[in-house]
């Protein structure tokens, strides 16, 4: 079974707030999930990253209407920011003096 | 004149057209058994106040010389589908105030052709799960016994038609949540081959999964839908063309993977299995034995690669540019407030899930190998298609299930998607079916047959599905 520290680290690394009761569930949902999946690691190869089948996607670089989707938008996209100060989106400081 | 609301889609365009029928009837109809049932079911989110006017829009454009097969038609759409100005939650706490600032591409194709959109459809959260029971808003009951689960995650979808509340449906189907749906309640559905229709203005799951198709009563209805959302988009890098596989003739040789059938399978959802390939070989296909042994991998590959899928995609999720926001004493309790409190417990779980097997250490155990599976099961999946022009099984292993049944066990839930991930893994198309029903505790529940094609071969699919009929 995984440890209650590698849930709170899970945790941590998804930025994700767990409720009271539920590291201990998880610790028990995550193992039996995991010992079912661990049935991969059978497979042949060593998770070698073949090349997906792939082909260029790259659009021409001319303007296209399609591009021109959001456009007419502005107002909408304004209207959803969780904290809205005139046309600006209100956000926390991340960059703060040492002390 | 017989409840409207019963026709198939076929059947009301034709009405539609012959002009014995205004789309406004079809709307009123709908709208009818929404008011009898919808209390009880809850397939749907929100019922949209202007129903009648797009129902009275689309008159006006028949009036005006228009004649789409779909023109005047109403249609439910599942909750992670953009509609411009209308609320797109994924029934999750996280977008439950989020209004869509565009059409996705299947949306405006569906305007286009003059479509009524009846409401946004309840699913399970982020389309995690199999029930619709991981609903942030509550579970939507199937309609053919109130006790029961519709499947899921397009579960709203598939009450609403199986209810008598629209006459089809958009779904979503990332490990089956079209087709599972579709064979507990009745109807057909539609996961089409990757990249065949956009998901511009789709809520991702997994994107290496995801398709959007059609729920409906019958198959000429998964048709026509299927004909009017594909194509390629230049919104969406992932569509293919006509040009991207190569044509198939039409044929009639059925694999079955007897091995598969074993053990796990409720013994009269076999016999409905049986019976329904009696009637397709009275109607000429062929049906052999096939053998695809790497599919016995193929719900634990999916149960690593999705996850991670998942919480890759729902990393956007923060609360900064839109969507619920919480705010902590810190930019981390920030991101962790918003997110602890946005997103319910499956998909925590699934985030947790796809971190893990993500992170240092596990990756290469884990993802590596099932990459390394997923294109192995690709190849075995095109052998056998290289003999057969289709592979059948059963939809699911046992009819619709009861509300809270599996709801404390999550891999007992996940084991649901025994035979339908496959096609997720491997981007073949494939439909489930009716093949007829079984009793339990004294209600006729439908189960479904599912049929697996080429890359590109959607028609083999609907001969198929015709030839059931």
């Amino acid at each position: 079974m995984i440890s209650r520290e590698e849930v709170l680290n899970l945790a941590t690394l998804a930025r994700l707030k767990l409720g009271e009761g539920e590291v201990a569930a998880l610790q028990k949902d995550i193992s039996s999930i995991l010992e079912y999946v661990g049935q991969v690691s059978a497979v042949e190869g060593k998770g070698i990253k073949a090349t997906p089948q792939s082909h260029n996607v790259m659009r021409l670089d001319v303007p296209y209407k399609e591009g021109a989707m959001m456009l007419g938008k502005r107002d909408v996209l304004l209207k959803a920011f969780p904290v809205r100060e005139g046309d600006y989106n209100v956000v926390r400081k991340i960059i703060q003096k040492d002390e | 004149m017989s409840n409207l609301a019963e026709l198939s889609i076929t059947e009301a365009g034709e009405k539609l057209i012959a002009g014995e029928i205004t789309s406004l009837q079809l709307a009123e109809a709908c709208l009818a058994e929404i008011e009898k049932r919808e209390g009880a079911i809850h397939a749907y989110l929100e019922v949209f106040a202007d129903v009648r006017e797009q129902a009275k829009h689309a008159d006006e454009r028949r009036a005006a010389g228009e004649n789409h097969p779909l023109l005047g038609i109403p249609l439910a759409i599942k909750d992670n589908i953009l509609i411009e100005g209308r609320v797109a939650s994924a029934a999750s706490k996280m977008l439950e105030n989020y209004v869509a600032a565009y059409d996705a591409t299947i949306i405006q194709k569906l305007k286009d052709a003059g479509a009524v959109f009846i409401g946004r459809t309840n699913m399970d959260e982020f389309a995690h799960g199999s029930s619709t029971e991981n609903s942030a808003f509550g579970p939507t009951k199937n309609p053919h016994d109130e006790s029961r689960v519709p499947g899921g995650s397009s579960g709203g979808s598939a009450a609403a038609v199986a209810g008598c509340m629209a006459l089809g449906a958009l779904g979503t189907d990332t490990g089956g949540s079209i087709r599972e749906p579709a064979s507990f309640t009745g109807l057909v559905g539609l996961k089409p081959t990757y990249g065949a229709v956009s998901r511009s203005g789709l809520i991702a799951m997994g994107s290496s999964l995801d398709q959007a198709g059609p729920l409906t009563r019958t198959v000429e209805d998964a048709e026509l839908i299927f004909n009017v959302i594909k194509g390629k988009d230049t919104l969406d890098s992932t569509t293919i063309d006509e040009e991207t596989y190569p044509k198939r003739s039409a044929g009639k040789k059925i694999g079955v993977p007897r091995h598969l059938l074993q053990d796990g399978l409720d013994r009269d959802v076999l016999e409905r299995f049986e019976s329904s390939l009696d009637t397709l070989r009275a109607g000429g296909y062929e049906i052999v034995d096939v053998e695809l042994p790497l599919s016995g991998l193929a719900l634990a590959v999916y149960y690593v690669i999705m996850p991670a899928e998942v919480s890759t995609n729902l990393a956007r999720f923060d609360g900064v540019r839109y969507g619920l926001s919480r705010k902590g004493d810190s930019l981390f309790e920030d991101y962790a407030k918003t997110r602890g409190e946005g997103f319910g417990p499956e998909a925590r779980r699934r985030i947790m899930l796809g971190t893990y097997v993500l992170s240092a250490g596990y990756y290469d155990a884990y993802f590596g190998k099932a990459t390394s599976a997923r294109r192995e099961l690709r190849a075995e999946v095109e052998r056998v298609l290289s003999s057969v022009d289709l592979i059948a099984t059963p939809t699911t292993t046992s009819a619709a299930t009861k509300i809270g049944e599996k709801t404390e066990d999550p891999l007992a839930m996940y084991l649901l998607d025994i035979f339908t991930v496959t096609a997720n893994l491997t981007g073949n198309p494939a439909i489930s079916v009716p093949m007829g029903t079984v009793e339990r505790e004294g209600k006729e529940l439908p189960v479904g047959i599912q049929f697996t094609a080429a890359h590109g071969d959607e028609a083999a699919l609907f001969a198929a599905g015709k030839a059931l009929q």
